[in-house]
């Protein structure tokens, strides 16, 4: 083997044929992952792509059902995160595992404490931990009390934790979530040390300006499946998009122009906070009439999910207003929401939209039972509420033998069946839809996109969440674009092009005018 | 799977709490045994003495307490929650049942009413604090209930030891309430405090089948967020279901000192273990009302037993509380074994 250099470089990291199964959900489908040495790999996707899957297994956190990781060539098996440390692994987790209590140095080398006659060195480990803080310009002071330390400084208690274990590859699990812009900036300029110094960094996340910033090569991951390997310098966000949502089946839905009504869910100046005070959605105002379907598009992350929180009153805003068919219910709960005329199908079927041990008579019940015909001076009706369930079964096709059996064991497409015929079923005035057809069959997407179409038709308001730009381009009739918790542009749906769109869901508002 | 776990796969199969029992009196069995004694000896003393009929009365008597504390614990499991709390919350409501006949004038049957109704809202607030430390400041209902029972425990022992003492006994109680104030007599040992348990347990029964309260609790006990979402208002729920088991806590307390006590005395109403047990018998349902009455009843005719058992036998009565222990932790075995199984 002495012939000359080597002509194809080992790379530093490969996960191949990588299946990993959780019931009959596939979360990884044999992925396969190159990362080379010293670069910034970002693997992007949607919620529930099986980014986190991947990065779990790469962590040793997780045993896939099938395929093999080589590090620098070399076929490793984790049993525990352990095992992935001792061969260079370190990954910062999106919620911090710190101890607030304790001081930086103590969390950093906690585990592998540095020891002099049995006792911990403190000052070789105070030593240590801050020349890992200088080497990388981790601004760090070791001595500090970690609850003290703001987000973004915690962070880097985090990278010093995995560099202080000697990580090569070190895993960033959505890093930027919590920072503000100006720590962003400053993380980025601790990665390109990183990655000069020739440590690799994977970077998970879904947004896209971040990833055309920092990143020398992307893998995108939809449905479990890597479906697109690209160069960053060579793409653009608008590929990115299309990859990370686009869907191999043209979807084409027949609907009439739309003949706007009154208004019925109004939002004015809508601003909500994380727990430590930064802005999710910023100032964001809208008005969706009866009788048409307002689009929500933008990529996950950027405020979708707390203004709809907001709207649906599970979550309290900081500031502005809410009223929902001319009734003010800002500061009301749920119920008050229901009240007024809300119908909404959430984001996640199975964390939020059902009960999976409840039968199915009582997941479709759920947020109608207060009131007749379900429910009468406080008394349920049994007999109601199994009629409901049965009429609703056979309209909407829920493959399920009795309404008296639990759904837990429904297909993904059959519990969002459930969710939608119960929200649909009341005929409430306003509808929110939130990624109203992710990860379900193409005929129970056929099925749910006329069903929205239909409830447009008999006059109800319908606003429509998507990280889809088709789904938004099929249904809606009006498209708003968030982008950093702010709505960006509005486009009508009729001029809208996905090139546009495209740029603006990316934040890049002159080019696309 | 291994020759050897298919049998173990076949006794899986037989309903968890069948099995538990059935376990649970092997493996106790196999203790006495061990120990010298005859486990049959030993079974029949426990059945005779728990259910023949002249040990009946004894074993509902031991029945009403125990199944009563059982609800306390049962009713913030169905949506989730525990309420570790009921032994101060009986106590809050068995002094406050003896305090009212000593002290306010009124005809017998008018002062029982008011009495009773007097300890459950006393103990159905004091059960509330930790319903609200939890949702307004995120103090954890499973610890500050558990905690927030030594204050009242220790607050009732010094208002019986020092200020409202009876002084015409040395020891911490308060004097005896007078005869027109007790619960009437049924027949024998029984008083009426067993048909208020029964009217409360089916009431409950009945709660949780039958309306938008008790389908919003279960709803909620299977998935919160999904509660949430639907409209249940969780904080309000919260501070409700508390109300209601810190409530019943108090009447057991009331009932025990209007029924059989005639009085409060300090540590009376703890010694017996009432909420622990309960809270074993609800855990065994998972908190589903009608199982977790059965389960009471039952552990109530085992403890009653024990005592028959270590009258008539060698064997100690600490038997019956090893059964109902082995039981518990075979269920949770089960149920972690189950988990396992859903998520491969």
């Amino acid at each position: 083997m002495t012939a000359g250099p080597v002509v194809t470089p080992v790379a530093e990291l490969e996960a191949r044929g990588i299946v990993k199964r959780y019931g009959p959900l596939v979360a990884n489908d044999r992925v396969d992952l190159v990362v080379a040495r010293g670069e910034v790999h970002a693997v992007m996707g949607e919620n529930g792509a099986g980014k986190s899957t991947l990065m779990s297994i790469l962590y040793g956190l997780q045993q896939p059902d099938a395929g093999e990781i080589l590090m620098r060539g070399r076929r490793v098996e984790y049993r525990s995160a352990l095992d992935a440390i001792a061969e260079g692994m370190g990954m910062v987790h999106q919620a911090f595992k710190l101890f607030n209590s304790l001081t930086v140095w103590e969390n950093v080398v906690y585990g592998m404490e540095p020891s002099r006659h049995g006792l911990i060195d403190r000052r070789a480990a105070i030593e240590r931990v801050g020349e890992i803080a200088a080497r990388y310009r981790l601004a760090v002071d070791p001595t500090v009390v970690v609850g003290s330390l703001s987000v973004g400084v915690r962070q880097r208690v985090e990278i010093l934790k995995a560099l202080y274990r000697d990580a090569q590859i070190l895993i960033l699990d959505e890093p930027t979530a919590v920072l503000t812009p100006q720590e962003r900036d400053g993380l980025f300029d601790v990665i390109r040390h990183l990655a000069a110094d020739g440590r690799t960094i994977l970077f998970v996340t879904h947004k896209l300006h971040e990833v055309m910033t920092i990143t020398d090569r992307v893998t995108v991951l939809r449905d479990g499946r890597v479906v697109e390997r690209m160069v960053t310098a060579e793409t653009s966000p608008r590929e990115i998009i299309r990859a990370m949502t686009g869907r191999a089946v043209n979807l084409k839905v027949e609907k009439a122009p739309a003949s706007p009504g009154a208004p019925v869910l109004v939002a004015d100046d809508l601003t909500v906070l994380s727990d430590d005070g930064r802005p999710l959605v910023d100032r964001a105002s809208l008005t969706v009439r009866g009788g048409e379907i307002v689009g929500i598009a933008g990529v996950a992350g950027n405020g979708q999910t707390e203004l709809i929180e907001a709207l649906a009153g599970l979550r309290q805003p900081f500031r502005g207003r809410v009223s929902i068919a001319g009734q003010d219910v800002t500061a009301a709960g749920v119920d008050a929401h229901r009240v007024a005329g809300l119908a909404y199908i959430p984001e996640d079927r199975a964390v939020t939209g059902t009960a999976r041990a409840a039968s199915a008579a009582d997941n479709l019940a759920m947020g109608f039972h207060r009131h007749p015909p379900l429910a009468r001076g406080g008394l349920l009706d049994g007999r109601a509420l199994a009629a409901e369930a049965r009429a609703m079964i056979a309209r909407f096709g829920i493959k399920i033998g009795s309404e008296k059996l639990a759904v837990g064991t429904l297909s993904g497409g059959n519990l969002q069946k459930v969710v939608v015929a119960r929200e649909l079923t009341h005929r409430a005035p306003l509808l929110i839809a939130e990624q109203p057809t992710r990860g379900v069959d193409v005929g129970a997407i056929e099925f749910i996109h006329s069903e929205l179409v239909a409830e447009r038709d008999r006059g109800a308001a319908v606003l429509l969440v998507s990280a889809e730009l088709s789904e938004i381009l099929a249904l809606a009739d009006r498209i708003l674009v968030m982008y950093e918790g702010r709505i960006l542009a509005e486009v009508d749906a009729a001029t809208a092009t996905e090139e546009a769109l495209g740029l603006l869901m990316a934040g890049r508002v002159q080019e696309a005018a | 799977m291994s020759d050897v776990a298919r049998p173990m796969r076949r006794l899986l199969r037989i309903p968890p709490v069948p099995l538990a029992i059935l376990v649970g009196v092997v493996l106790g069995g196999l203790l006495v045994l061990v120990s010298g004694g005859n486990p049959v000896e030993a079974y029949a003393a426990i059945v005779t003495g728990s259910l023949a009929w002249d040990s009946l009365p004894n074993t509902l008597n031991w029945a009403v307490p125990l199944v009563g504390m059982t609800l306390v614990a049962a009713i913030p499991l169905r949506g989730g929650m525990i309420n570790l709390g009921g032994d101060g919350q009986m106590v809050i409501g068995g002094l406050v049942a003896a305090l009212v006949p000593l002290y306010l004038p009124g005809p017998g049957p008018l002062l029982i009413v008011v009495a009773i109704l007097a300890a459950m809202v006393a103990s159905g607030l004091y059960a509330t604090i930790a319903a609200w430390g939890e949702t307004r400041h995120g103090i954890p209902m499973l610890i500050s209930s558990l905690l927030l029972s030594y204050p009242a425990i220790g607050i009732c022992s010094y208002v019986v030891g020092f200020p409202l003492r009876d002084t015409t006994t040395g020891l911490a109680q308060t004097p005896m309430i007078p005869e027109a104030a007790r619960l009437p007599v049924l027949s024998g040992p029984l008083n009426a405090g067993l048909l208020v348990m029964l009217v409360v347990a089916v009431l409950v029964v009945l709660y949780d089948r039958f309306t938008v309260g008790g389908y919003e609790l279960r709803m909620r006990g299977l998935n919160a967020r999904f509660a949430g979402y639907g409209g249940v208002p969780l904080a309000r729920q919260m501070t409700g279901v508390m109300f209601a088991s810190g409530a019943i806590a108090g009447l057991v307390g009331a009932l025990i000192v209007l029924g059989s006590q005639f009085r409060f005395q300090d540590g009376a109403l703890l010694s017996p273990g009432y909420t622990w047990s309960g809270l074993m018998a609800a855990l065994l349902a998972g908190g589903e009302p009608l199982g977790a009455i059965l389960a009471g009843a039952f552990f109530a005719a085992l403890q009653t037993g024990g005592f028959a058992m270590q009258r008539e036998t060698s064997i100690p009565r600490v038997l019956t509380m090893v059964l109902q222990s082995i039981i518990i932790l075979f269920l949770a075995i089960r149920h972690g074994v189950g988990r396992r199984r859903e998520t491969r």
